[in-house]
C-alpha cells in the first residue's frame, strides 16, 4: 500500500467530496473552508500532480469560464485505486479508534 | 475579459508563461486568474495583484518547469544535434575549413597578444607582497634619479653607504630596507669579470652588488638551491650565483659536485662561493646572474627599496624623510637643485616614464594600448567572419529546420541546436590553437625580447580562458542565426519568397560587418606603412657624423688608452682612434649653465669630454679644432643648439659668443671663481645627434682634448674589407695591455640601430598583425562571396539566358564589394592618419603622415578584394544556365 502524507490525504478527500468540480482553485478554496488555513494554489497543484503520478486520481480538461480568461479547468476525480486507498486508511484508522477506550 | 480593468499584472503573467511548461500553462494560469478574479472582489484589486504575483513565484519550481515535464524527449534529441552537427561539418568541408582556419589563427593571435599584455602588466608582481615594497627616487635639477646617491658619492665608506637604509629602518612602519647596484646598470660601470676557481677561468657579467644581503633577501626573496640566505649573506666577500651560472661554470650536474665554500678569485681578490639560487624571473625590473656581497658597493649611488609593514602608508614616511633629510645627507636642503625624495610602488616601476638610470626599458603604454586595441579588433573580425559564415551555412538548411518544426521542434529547440553546432565547431579549434601557440611563442619571445613560458599554455587558467573565448565566440556567432531561424514560422522555412527576404535582411547586416573589417585592414596596413616609413626616416637621417666602419669598446683609464692608441695607430687600416664621446647614448644627467653677464640659467646641458681622435673618427665638423692641431691641449666648445639658446638670451648672434665666458653650474660656490666654473668659449660645432632622434637637439657642452686625462671608452675607425682580421688585430693589441677585462666590442651602427629597437619590434609586430587581419578579412570575404554565388545561381542563369556574359556577371559581383572597399578607405583615411600622428609624437624628428599612403592601402585592398571575389564567383558565372535552371 502506498503511504499518503497528511496533505495528500486531505486533498484526496476534498476531491472525493467535491464531485466533478475539483480543480486547482476550487480545491484550494475548499481546503481553506475545511481546514481553516489558507494554502497556495501551487501547493495544491503539486500535491495533485503527485497524486496523479501515484495513480490515485485522474484528470480531464473541463469547461472554461469568463473568470479564467477563457481558460479550461483541469478537473480531477479519484480513480478506483484512489478510492480503495482512502478506504483502507479509513478502515485502519477506525480499527485504531476502536482500541481507544475513552479519550477524555 | 480583454480590456477589462480586472486583469492581473501583465509582467507576472508573462513571466508565468515563460517558465511554465506548455502542457501545464492553461490549467495553472486559469486557476490563478480565477483566484485573482474572486480575490479582487473580496479584498480589493491591489491585494489580489499582490497575491497573484506571490502565487506566480510559488509556481517557480521544478514541478512546473519545461525541462522536467519533457525530460524524456530531451536527451535523445540532444544526441541527434551532435550527429547532425558532425554531418553538416563534413558535408561543407570548404566552408568549415575556411571557418576553422580563420578562427584558429585569429584566436591564436588574440591569445598571443593576451600573453604579451599579461607579461607586461604583471611586472614585478611575482615578488611576494609587492604592494608593500617601494623604491626611492631623488628629484635633482629637472631629472628624477631612480637611484639614491651615497652621502659622499664614490668616496662613501661601506658603513656610511647604509645611512639612508638605517634611517628608513628606524621608522616603525618600515619592515626593512635594502639597496643594490647591478653592474649592467648605468651607474654600475658595466663590469665584466674573469672569475677564477680551481685553475679554471670563467667570464661573468651582470653582477649585483649589495652590502645588505639579508635585507635584500627579505624584500626580494630568492629561492636557495644550495646554501642558505644566512650562509650567503652573513659576512662579506661572499658570492651567490644563479642556477644558470652554476650550470655554465660547473656543468649541469653541479649539484652532485661540492661547489659551496669554494674560493673564487676576482681581480686578485678572494671571495667565497656561498650559495646557488634559482634563476631570476624575466618580468621583474632588475636583472642579474650573480651577487657579490661585499662591504662597499662600487658605485656612487644605490637602488634603494623599503618594505612597509602591513597596512602602513608610504606618504607619511616620505614626508618625514624629506623633513629629516639633512640628517642622512648633510646640506641636502641647502642645495636648491635638490627638489625632494620621492617613492614609487614596486609594481609601478615598469610604467614610470622620464626617469634617469632605470634598470630595464620601461613599458611603452601607448604600445600596450595599441596592441590591446588591435587584439580586440582581430577578435571582432573573427566574430564577424564566423557569424557571417554561419549565417551563410545555415541559409541552406532551412528545409531541415522546417522538417524539425514539423516534427514538433519548438523555437527554443531550433535555437539550441544551432547554438550547439556553433559552439561545437568553435571547440574544434582548441587543440589547433594550442599547437600553433606552442610553436609560435619561442619566436615571439625572440622578437619581443621577452620570456613567456610556453608551458603556461597548459595551465588551467589558460585553457579555461581559451575554452571561455571559444564558447563565447560560438555563442556570439551562433546567436544571430539561432534566433533568426528559431523564430521563423514553419511555412516560412519552406517557403521560397521568404527565403529571399531573409537573405536581404542578412545582406545589410553582413555588409556592415564586412565594411568594418575592410576599415580595420586598411587602417592597420597604413599604420604599418607609417611606422616603417618613420623607421626608415630615422635610419637614413643625417646624424651629423659618420657611423660606418666604427667600432667602440670599453677601456679602463687614460693610461691604458694612450698605450693602446699608440699601438693601434701603427696598424695601416686604422684611420682614427679616440677616447670617449660615443654617440647614440641614452640620456644621462644634465647640468646648469649660463653666460657671464646674464641672469638666465639653463638646466638642460649635457656635458661631454672627448678627444680630437673621436671628433676625427666621427667626422664631426669642428672649426675650432684647428687650435688643437696647432698645439693647444684642450678647447671648450658649444654645439649650435646650446649656442643659439645662449645667444638669444644675450641678444647676440651665436658666433658672437666665441671668446666670451661661459659658466657651468653657476649655483656651485667655490674659491676659484666665486660661483660656478668659468670657461672661455673657443668655438661652436655643428649639431650632431648624440642622443636618440626621439629627443630634440640637446645642448652639448663639449671639452675636446688632444690627450685625455681620463678615458672609459675607445672609438676606432678602420678602412678595411676584412673586419674579422682587423678586429683580431685590435684584440691582440688590447690583450697585451688589458688582462682583467675581456675585449668586448660593438659596431656604432648597431648601437644606433638599437636606439630604435622598440620601434622596430613594434613595426615587425604590426606587420604580423596586419597580415593576420588581412588574411582573416579575405577569408571571410571568400566565404561570403561563394555563398552568395551559390544562392544566386538561378539569378545568374537567367541573366545569362538574357544575354549577360561571364564578364558582366563578374562585374556585377565586384561592384558591390568595390563600393564597400571605397567606403572603408574613406573612413580609414582620417582615423589612421590621426593614430599615426599620435604614434609619431614620440619622436622629435618625424615624417608627415601622407594621405596617399592610406589611399594606396585602400587600393591594395581593392585589388585583393577584386581578386578574391573574381576567383570565388567564377564558377557560378561559368555554370551553364541549363544546369542551374533545371533544379526544381
Amino acid at each position: 500500500m502506498q503511504g499518503l502524507g497528511y496533505l495528500e490525504e486531505t486533498v484526496l478527500l476534498l476531491i472525493l467530496s467535491m464531485d466533478d468540480e475539483a480543480y486547482g482553485f476550487s480545491v484550494s478554496e475548499a481546503y481553506k473552508k475545511h481546514a481553516g488555513k489558507s494554502i497556495s494554489i501551487s501547493a495544491i497543484h503539486s500535491v495533485m500532480s503527485r497524486l496523479e503520478k501515484k495513480g490515485l486520481i485522474k484528470s480531464h480538461m473541463g469547461g472554461a469560464t469568463a473568470e479564467r480568461g477563457g481558460r479550461r479547468k483541469r478537473i480531477f476525480e479519484a480513480t478506483a485505486q484512489g478510492k480503495e486507498v482512502i478506504t483502507e486508511i479509513k478502515v485502519s484508522r477506525q480499527k485504531l479508534w476502536s482500541l481507544i477506550a475513552d479519550l477524555s | 475579459m480583454k480590456g477589462s480593468t480586472n486583469q492581473p499584472p501583465r509582467w507576472a503573467n508573462k513571466f508565468l508563461i515563460w517558465f511554465v511548461a506548455e502542457d501545464l500553462i492553461e490549467e495553472i494560469q486559469g486557476d490563478l486568474h480565477e483566484a485573482h478574479f474572486h480575490r479582487s472582489q473580496e479584498i480589493g484589486r491591489l491585494q489580489a495583484d499582490r497575491l497573484f504575483i506571490a502565487d506566480v513565484f510559488r509556481f517557480f519550481k521544478p514541478y512546473a518547469f519545461e525541462k522536467y515535464s519533457r525530460a524524456k524527449q530531451f536527451l535523445p534529441m540532444f544526441n541527434n544535434y551532435f550527429k547532425i552537427a558532425f554531418r553538416n561539418i563534413l558535408h561543407r568541408k570548404s566552408f568549415t575549413a575556411i571557418n576553422l582556419v580563420g578562427l584558429t589563427f585569429g584566436i591564436a593571435t588574440v591569445m598571443l597578444i593576451g600573453f604579451y599584455l599579461q607579461n607586461e602588466l604583471t611586472y614585478d608582481q611575482s615578488t611576494p607582497e609587492y604592494d608593500r615594497i617601494h623604491r626611492l627616487h631623488n628629484h635633482y635639477r629637472d631629472q628624477v634619479y631612480t637611484c639614491m646617491q651615497f652621502s659622499k658619492y664614490f668616496d662613501t665608506e661601506g658603513k656610511d653607504q647604509v645611512n639612508l637604509l638605517n634611517w628608513l629602518k628606524g621608522n616603525e612602519e618600515v619592515e626593512t630596507a635594502c639597496h643594490f647596484v647591478p653592474s649592467n646598470s648605468q651607474i654600475g660601470g658595466g663590469d665584466k669579470y674573469y672569475v677564477e676557481t680551481d685553475g679554471e677561468q670563467f667570464l661573468a657579467e651582470k653582477v649585483l652588488y649589495t652590502n645588505t644581503g639579508m635585507d635584500f633577501q627579505t624584500v626580494f626573496p630568492k629561492q636557495f638551491l644550495a646554501g642558505s640566505p644566512e650562509s650567503a649573506f652573513t659576512g662579506f666577500d661572499k658570492v651567490t650565483i644563479t642556477e644558470k651560472l652554476a650550470k655554465q661554470w660547473f656543468g649541469s650536474d653541479w649539484q652532485t659536485r661540492d661547489i659551496l665554500g669554494r674560493n673564487l678569485t676576482i681581480r686578485d681578490e678572494n671571495y667565497e662561493l656561498a650559495g646557488v639560487i634559482a634563476n631570476i624571473p624575466d618580468n621583474v625590473h632588475y636583472e642579474f646572474d650573480w651577487i657579490i656581497h661585499q662591504e662597499t658597493i662600487p658605485s656612487w649611488a644605490g637602488y634603494t627599496y623599503f618594505k612597509l609593514k602591513p597596512n602602513a602608508l608610504a606618504e607619511p614616511l616620505l614626508a618625514r624623510l624629506n623633513q629629516d633629510v639633512n640628517k642622512v645627507y648633510p646640506g641636502y636642503t641647502e642645495d636648491i637643485l635638490n627638489k625632494g625624495i620621492l617613492s614609487v610602488p614596486l609594481a609601478d616601476i615598469h610604467f614610470t616614464n622620464d626617469t634617469l638610470y632605470e634598470l630595464k626599458p620601461i613599458a611603452n603604454q601607448a604600445y600596450l594600448t595599441t596592441f590591446g586595441i588591435v587584439g580586440l579588433i582581430i577578435l571582432l573580425i573573427i566574430l564577424t567572419n564566423y557569424t557571417n559564415l554561419s549565417i551563410a551555412m545555415y541559409a541552406d538548411r532551412q528545409k531541415e529546420l522546417g522538417m524539425r518544426k514539423v516534427m514538433g521542434a519548438r523555437s527554443k529547440d531550433i535555437s539550441l541546436q544551432l547554438l550547439i553546432e556553433a559552439i561545437l565547431l568553435a571547440m574544434f579549434c582548441l587543440p589547433l590553437v594550442v599547437l600553433i601557440l606552442y610553436e609560435v611563442i619561442p619566436h615571439f619571445n625572440e622578437l619581443m625580447q621577452i620570456n613567456i613560458d610556453r608551458n603556461l599554455l597548459f595551465s588551467g587558467s589558460s585553457i579555461l580562458i581559451l575554452i571561455g573565448v571559444l564558447v563565447l565566440t560560438g555563442i556570439l556567432s551562433g546567436l544571430y542565426p539561432a534566433l533568426a531561424y528559431g523564430s521563423r514560422s514553419m511555412l516560412g522555412l519552406f517557403g521560397k519568397s521568404k527565403k529571399i527576404n531573409l537573405n536581404h535582411r542578412h545582406y545589410n547586416f553582413r555588409n556592415a560587418l564586412l565594411t568594418a573589417q575592410f576599415i580595420l585592414v586598411i587602417g592597420l596596413l597604413s599604420l604599418t606603412f607609417f611606422i616603417q616609413q618613420q623607421i626608415d626616416f630615422i635610419s637614413n637621417k643625417d646624424l651629423g657624423y659618420q657611423k660606418d666602419g666604427i667600432v667602440y669598446f670599453e677601456i679602463d683609464g687614460a693610461e691604458k688608452y694612450k698605450e693602446l692608441e699608440n699601438a693601434l695607430l701603427q696598424l695601416p687600416e686604422i684611420e682614427a682612434v679616440g677616447a670617449n664621446g660615443v654617440p647614440g647614448s641614452v640620456m644621462y644627467n644634465q647640468m646648469t649653465y649660463k653666460m657671464k653677464g646674464t641672469d638666465v640659467t639653463l638646466s638642460d646641458g649635457t656635458q661631454q669630454y672627448l678627444t680630437l681622435g673621436t671628433v676625427k673618427a666621427l667626422g664631426i665638423k669642428c672649426d675650432a679644432c684647428e687650435l688643437l692641431e696647432k698645439g693647444k691641449e684642450k678647447i671648450f666648445v658649444l654645439n649650435q643648439t646650446a649656442a643659439e639658446k645662449l645667444a638669444k638670451i644675450k641678444g647676440v648672434e651665436p658666433k658672437d659668443l666665441i671668446n666670451e665666458t661661459f659658466i657651468s653650474e653657476p649655483e656651485w660656490e667655490n674659491e676659484e671663481f666665486g660661483y660656478g666654473i668659468h670657461q672661455n668659449i673657443d668655438g661652436i660645432i655643428d649639431d650632431y645627434k648624440f642622443f636618440s632622434l626621439k629627443y630634440p637637439n640637446q645642448s652639448l657642452i663639449v671639452e675636446i682634448v688632444s690627450k685625455p686625462s681620463w678615458a672609459y671608452e675607445m672609438i676606432v675607425r678602420s678602412n678595411t674589407d676584412n673586419w674579422q682580421a682587423t678586429m683580431q688585430k685590435i684584440e691582440n693589441e688590447y690583450e697585451k695591455i688589458e688582462t682583467d677585462r675581456p675585449f668586448d666590442y660593438a659596431f656604432l651602427e648597431d648601437r644606433i640601430n638599437d636606439l630604435y629597437l622598440e620601434e622596430r619590434r613594434s613595426g615587425t609586430l604590426m606587420k604580423g598583425l596586419s597580415l593576420v587581419a588581412l588574411i582573416l578579412a579575405m577569408m571571410g570575404l571568400a566565404g561570403i562571396v561563394s555563398y552568395i554565388a551559390y544562392s544566386r545561381q538561378k539569378e545568374i542563369g537567367i541573366r545569362k539566358v538574357l544575354g549577360a556574359s561571364v564578364g558582366d556577371i563578374l562585374v556585377n559581383f565586384n561592384k558591390q564589394f568595390s563600393y564597400m572597399t571605397l567606403l572603408a578607405t574613406i573612413i580609414a583615411l582620417p582615423t589612421s592618419i590621426y593614430l599615426a600622428s599620435k604614434w609619431l609624437e614620440g619622436f622629435a624628428f618625424q615624417i608627415e603622415p601622407q594621405f596617399w599612403v592610406v589611399l594606396l592601402a585602400g587600393f591594395a585592398a581593392l585589388i585583393l578584394v577584386v581578386f578574391v571575389v573574381t576567383i570565388q564567383a567564377r564558377w557560378a558565372a561559368r555554370q551553364h544556365p541549363i544546369d542551374v535552371l533545371k533544379v526544381d
